[in-house]
């Protein structure tokens, strides 16, 4: 399958070193042919696959009862959670336990996006949560725009997840979320900044449960029991326009990089042993 | 709703009395003494003009914003500054979400009053066009945790992230002088505010029995007091606001000891915030300084390096404006190699800053080619004796291109020669005129 011809437009593309001369040229305009996969040049020196630094730390907060702090690069989010309160707003189920959700963005008007966002939220988190356990009751989450350089709803939902679990509200899985976005049509880049989302054709924020380590039957048992899990998708919020395929690949690719995220939290939220005993 | 009610904390009675009778006998409840302020800490953000502020266990982040209005009638000279506290619901239970309670509209005034009262900051220096657009600065407040003390702990986050805004430098065009261009970060360093002091906010807590007052409650404390005071004093020793809303009478004597307390108080919080937010902006200049990721990279920034040092002998009192010269020159023609083909990439796309334009520069580069070639090192750096800012900068430029052509070319004897330079740089920021010679040994 041929790649579409170098767009001298777009300014990420560009053709990988000619190996001769160990210099990097810039497409020349209108130049059709050329050996070997089109490379995308990212900003920072990314690329596409790889995910910008990832930090997380819990229990940052004194009064609330949970909360976690969570970057990717420059996009810092904070979350806080307080456990069930007793009482459910009216028209939800009293037979369940309820989630509240509260986006505070950085300059203080509150939106429609901000809405939007609460409720992406919310849904997110009553699907990962074991509502049956405490019922009647209203746990809040709270969730503070500290910085906003792309993927601002990924990382909001892995900081609200991270501190229900520092607040110890009985989950089914964790959530692990990623933002997906689309170069051209068949180049998928993930976890754009801010400056590359702009440019995106299209993105895509997608939320996959956390990968399990089963203890049971390793080998083929246990790829035929992460097939089975692993294969929902809790959430996908796109925008722009993107083909089936390129969203399927979308997917994937977001799947598969969940696994890191993945290991990354269970690393992370798993209790400090100390060390001398 | 009173699913709320269910969730505010209340204080027992047991912790009530245990407070009460400690401060009786002059202990509080953490072991401070009665006039003594929790831990301070101040981090600023990756963004200009974000801080973040702990105070013990109080942790309140500002946001300080600005943007061109037109200004009020009656002040058309003056820029404009408001101050938005946000209660976050995660920082107390009792906290709601949605329009600000009465001590956020408290608290947001007190600070308010201390700065543009007392003319903290300098207004007409915010100004453009007379009448017509002046900058208005915004404050936003977002209390994260409530540890207590909130008033003292978003003051000094409000004026940490006042001290490091910038705002985008503006220049009057146009056919008749009104037209404003507005200048990018990449082209034209920002403008921080001009700060003429600092008010520092003092709160203390009055208890029942009149004569014990502590400064820096918590929150704890807070809900055992019978009474409030903060004083909002500069390093002067001038008062720029008392707010004492209710709560207990306090005699003119304990009010005179609160103040004379607070002025103490408030000079050693103007050093600290000082510390913090020089550490801050030299930690930013540097961060500025492009580092490119390339083979012969560690003698590029040896020259760096080198030119900062050799620019600080020349030119004492503009030592800042120097370096950012040389960086926007190192980095403009980062960018040229890149299309020259030797291989880099720049890292980070945050603010650069270039004084001449970019065809400017890539004729400097054939001028620097044309001299190399012509094997005369010498006339450059002859101009750059002159001490003419731009012959300087130009030389500098020409030193730079040469040397970065140096590694692309001959990359280990470069290296090596350009090593050896970097091993001399402090040496040759005490002799400048001796550097020459050693810089034409060591290139030849």
């Amino acid at each position: 399958m041929a790649w579409g011809g170098s767009d001298p437009g777009c300014p990420l593309l560009r053709r990988l070193p000619d190996q001769t001369s160990g210099r990097r040229t810039t497409p020349a305009a209108g130049a059709p042919q050329f050996e070997g996969l089109m490379e995308i040049d990212r900003a920072d020196g990314r690329t596409p696959n790889q995910l910008r630094p990832l930090s997380c730390s819990r229990g940052v907060l004194h009064r609330a009862h949970g909360s976690a702090s969570w970057s990717q690069g420059n996009t810092q989010i904070l979350a806080a959670a307080y456990g069930p309160k007793a009482g459910t707003k009216k028209n939800e189920n009293p037979e369940r336990a309820s989630f509240e959700v509260i986006w505070k963005p950085k300059s203080g008007q509150i939106g429609k996006q901000e809405e939007e966002y609460e409720m992406i939220l919310k849904r997110t988190i009553q699907s990962i949560c074991v509502l049956t356990v405490n019922p009647n009751t209203t746990t809040s989450v709270i969730v503070q725009v500290v910085h906003d350089d792309g993927a601002l709803l990924p990382c909001a939902i892995n900081a609200a997840c991270a501190a229900l679990v520092d607040a110890g509200i009985p989950l089914k899985h964790l959530a692990v979320s990623i933002c997906c976005s689309l170069v051209e049509p068949g180049i998928v880049m993930l976890d754009p900044t801010k400056l590359e989302e702009e440019k995106m054709k299209a993105f895509t924020y997608l939320v996959f449960p956390n990968s399990s380590h089963s203890v049971l039957n390793k080998g083929s048992a246990q790829s035929e029991n992460n097939d089975e899990t692993e294969q929902g998708l809790i959430t996908s919020v796109t925008h722009g326009i993107m083909s089936v395929d390129d969203y399927l690949q979308c997917l994937e690719r977001g799947r598969a990089a969940t696994t890191k995220l993945s290991d990354f939290l269970r690393r992370n939220l798993q209790p400090q042993l100390p060390s001398n005993t | 709703m009173d699913q709320r009610l269910g969730n505010a904390w209340r204080m027992t009675v047991n912790e009530r009395k245990f407070v009460e009778t400690a401060l009786s006998s002059g202990l509080r409840v953490d072991g401070r003494d009665l006039f003594d302020y929790r831990k301070l800490g101040i981090k600023f953000g990756s963004e200009d003009g974000s801080a973040e502020v702990h105070l013990g266990q109080t942790r309140v982040l500002a946001f300080v914003t600005s943007q061109l209005v037109q200004p009020y009638r009656d002040r058309p000279n003056e820029g404009m500054l408001s101050v938005f506290t946000e209660f976050s619901p995660m920082a107390d239970p009792s906290f709601e979400p949605g329009r600000p309670g009465d001590s956020a509209i408290e608290l947001g005034r007190v600070i308010d009053r201390g700065l543009r009262e007392s003319r903290a900051i300098d207004m007409e220096s915010l100004c453009i066009l007379s009448g017509k657009l002046v900058w208005a600065i915004r404050i936003d407040l977002h209390i994260i945790d409530n540890g207590g003390n909130l008033i003292d702990a978003a003051n000094i986050a409000a004026l940490a992230g006042l001290l490091a805004s910038r705002r985008p430098e503006c220049s009057l065009g146009g056919e008749n002088g009104q037209d404003v261009i507005i200048h990018p970060p990449e082209v034209r360093e920002p403008l921080p505010l001009i700060v003429h002091h600092l008010p520092i906010a003092v709160t203390f807590a009055i208890f029942d029995d009149e004569s014990t007052v502590v400064i820096d409650p918590t929150y704890l404390e807070e809900e055992v007091m019978g009474g409030r005071i903060t004083a909002t004093l500069n390093t002067n020793g001038e008062v720029c606001a008392i707010q004492k809303a209710g709560g207990m009478a306090i005699p003119q004597n304990v009010i005179m000891h609160c103040l004379r307390m607070a002025a103490t108080k408030a000079g050693d919080m103007t050093s600290k915030i000082k510390e913090a937010v020089d550490a801050y902006n030299r930690e930013r200049t540097l961060r500025k300084i492009k580092r490119h990721p390339l083979p012969g990279s560690v003698g590029i920034r040896a020259n760096i390096e080198k030119k900062q040092k050799k620019s600080q002998p020349l030119s004492a009192g503009d030592d800042s404006s120097m370096i950012k010269e040389t960086e926007g020159k190192v980095r403009s023609i980062g960018g040229n190699s890149h299309k020259d083909g030797s291989n880099n990439s720049i890292i980070g796309s945050s603010s650069s800053w270039d004084p001449y334009s970019k065809g400017v520069n890539t004729e400097l580069l054939k001028l620097s080619l044309a001299f190399r070639e012509s094997s005369n090192h010498l006339k450059p750096q002859e101009e750059s004796q002159s001490g003419d800012d731009e012959h300087l900068s130009e030389a500098k430029a020409d030193e730079v291109a040469k040397d970065m052509e140096e590694p692309s070319r001959t990359p280990n004897a470069a290296r090596s020669g350009v090593q050896s330079n970097g091993e001399r740089t402090l040496m040759d920021a005490v002799k400048p005129k001796h550097k020459r010679e050693k810089k034409e040994i060591t290139q030849m």
